[in-house]
């Protein structure tokens, strides 16, 4: 039985922040993150990057000391990440904002399109379905979050939250100000293209949901590990056998069809930044799955079936 | 915004690969086309500086002078574009990321300028303001160019090195003067013709005020340009002092 020791330098400065004596060979990071935070209260664990190398990955709380290319001194690296904050309740933020934000416009709130149109209501019934939509929207996301997403991070940096409820709600507020202007002018096709706008949202929004439930069954003991998400007895769910992502496939879909309901120009340019955005995340999930499993099925794409 | 381009993080040279990290160069054929287009380029801009002199020669004032290089400089400074491109696309080699996004950003203001708002708005094209950015543009864009096509030489003269990392001190807010006056400029004329504007009610649900725009543009110089300038100056630190060394080890 040997006994470890282990030095944790400042990734920049080098310099020598704590010095752990007698540590137990099968010590987990996680642990040696709780002794680090002991010594240095306001740097909590997941504010902690710990790292072999200065400019390496940090280590992941499960890995276990005597398993690292270490000697019995060991000497790590710390970097402080930063304010954290945890991802439900970025979503929740997130989420919230939009939701009332479009409130706002639809129950013409005084200030927003002049004292004239206060509180008035609109003439086109495709205005209440589409704040009907939108607030669906968000409040499945909002559900999704609280009971069904299992993350395998626990936190993102605080200054993202800034940055990402600038972008969701600047966009909620840009399209909801059009689709509830009084001055709005309905789609070209009429009740054709609404009905047919709806039938695909819904359509898409099982998906999602469905897509959701599948991929928190996987993680459904607690575990943090990576599987291979298959299709299930639920129709929905069949878009796996030729995307990686079938749930960015269908929230793509969903926005789509709200373009396609309210026919408007700033709707169809955050459909487009999703689209965007999306399909980076796809491809970099679709990479990961190609690296770690030497089985993955080859006819998948990242979020477009046989093309993207 | 004068000054800058991609080799802005990189200690010292441009697409060579003698750099103080081991980064695979481009191949002899990489850089012959490399060393033929940045020769172009400099061509191009040397041919828009003679055209301004010979115009200011020949009229005897500075005025209207956009009139006798309003052709070449357009097709020059769209062509930084396929050049934006080629960074983008990362068939340039070596490239450091955060360059890019700086390159772009140049890039894009400058097209910006040329097409939205010199070209676009007539009347601003006698403005005195357009001969401040286009002489800032036109000095900068010779050295850079030269600056490349010596690096990818491997012969880099130290007075092509120092003038590109030292003039832009003096081009750089003389192009930005250049550019927002014009932009301020071209605002009454926009306002009166509603150029590139839209308005309520049409099909497509969407409204567009360029006049806005234009003075949503000319506030943003006040964050970026600072960032741009002093990035400009950190680098000029770090090139010259870092050749001040290299003297010394000699």
């Amino acid at each position: 039985f040997v006994s470890y020791q282990v030095e944790i330098l400042d990734w920049k400065t080098k310099k020598q922040l704590c010095f752990l004596d007698k540590v137990e060979p099968n010590a987990t990071i996680r642990e040696i993150r709780l002794m680090f935070h002991k010594l240095y209260p306001r740097w909590y664990p997941a504010r902690q990057s710990i790292k072999l190398d200065p400019k390496g990955k940090s280590l992941r709380d499960e890995e276990i000391l005597q398993h690292l290319p270490v000697g019995t001194t060991a000497t790590l690296y710390f970097k402080d990440l930063g304010p954290q904050i945890g991802w439900t309740t970025v979503f929740l933020i997130e989420y919230t904002g939009p939701l009332f934000i479009y409130f706002l416009f639809y129950f013409r709130m005084p200030f927003v399109y002049g004292l004239d149109e206060r509180f008035a209501s609109s003439p086109h019934p495709v205005v209440n379905l589409a704040c009907i939509c939108h607030s669906f929207h968000y409040i499945k996301r909002l559900i999704e979050t609280v009971f069904v997403h299992r993350f395998s991070h626990g936190t993102m940096p605080l200054r993202n939250i800034v940055k990402n409820c600038l972008y969701y709600w600047g966009f909620a507020a840009w399209l909801a100000y059009y689709i509830n202007h009084p001055l709005y002018t309905p789609p070209s096709y009429g009740k054709k293209q609404i009905n047919f706008a709806v039938i695909m949202f819904l359509l898409c929004e099982a998906g999602n949901f469905s897509i959701h439930v599948a991929l928190s069954d996987l993680r459904r003991n607690g575990s943090k590990t990576r599987k291979i998400p298959y299709p299930t007895k639920n129709p929905f769910t069949w878009l796996f056998f030729f995307v990686s992502c079938p749930n960015y496939t269908y929230e793509v879909g969903t926005w789509i069809s709200f373009t396609i309901m309210t026919q408007c120009v700033p709707v169809g340019l955050f459909t487009l930044l999703c689209f965007i955005q999306m399909t980076i995340w796809a491809k970099d999930k679709h990479c990961t799955y190609l690296r770690e499993f030497k089985d993955y099925p080859s006819l998948r794409m990242p979020i477009i079936p046989f093309l993207l | 915004m004068a000054a800058s381009g991609s080799g802005g993080s990189r200690a010292d040279n441009g697409y060579s690969s003698q750099q103080p990290r081991r980064r695979r160069g481009p191949g002899a054929l990489a850089t012959a086309y490399l060393v033929i287009y940045n020769v172009v380029m400099t061509a191009g801009w040397l041919v828009i500086a003679v055209g301004l002199v010979r115009a200011y020669l020949a009229k005897g004032s500075y005025h209207s002078l956009y009139y006798s290089i309003e052709k070449p400089l357009k097709f020059f400074q769209t062509g930084a574009l396929l050049e934006e491109y080629l960074l983008i696309a990362k068939y340039l080699p070596g490239i450091v990321p955060s360059s890019v996004v700086l390159t772009a950003f140049q890039v894009m203001s400058r097209v910006f300028l040329t097409w939205a708002v010199t070209h676009s708005v007539k009347e601003v094209q006698t403005e005195d303001s357009v001969l401040l950015f286009v002489v800032a543009w036109t000095i900068t864009e010779i050295i850079r160019y030269s600056f490349y096509t010596f690096s990818l030489l491997n012969h880099l003269p130290y007075l092509i090195k120092w003038a590109r990392y030292t003039l832009f001190i003096v081009l750089y807010p003389m192009g930005v003067s250049g550019e927002l006056l014009t932009i301020y400029a071209a605002l009454p004329f926009v306002r009166q013709s509603g150029l590139y504007s839209i308005s309520l009610p049409n099909k497509y649900n969407f409204s567009f005020d360029y006049y806005t725009f234009l003075i949503l543009v000319m506030i943003s110089y006040i964050p970026i340009f600072p960032q741009l300038y002093f990035h400009m100056l950190h680098q000029r630190r770090k090139v010259l002092s870092h050749t001040e060394e290299h003297k010394k080890s000699e």
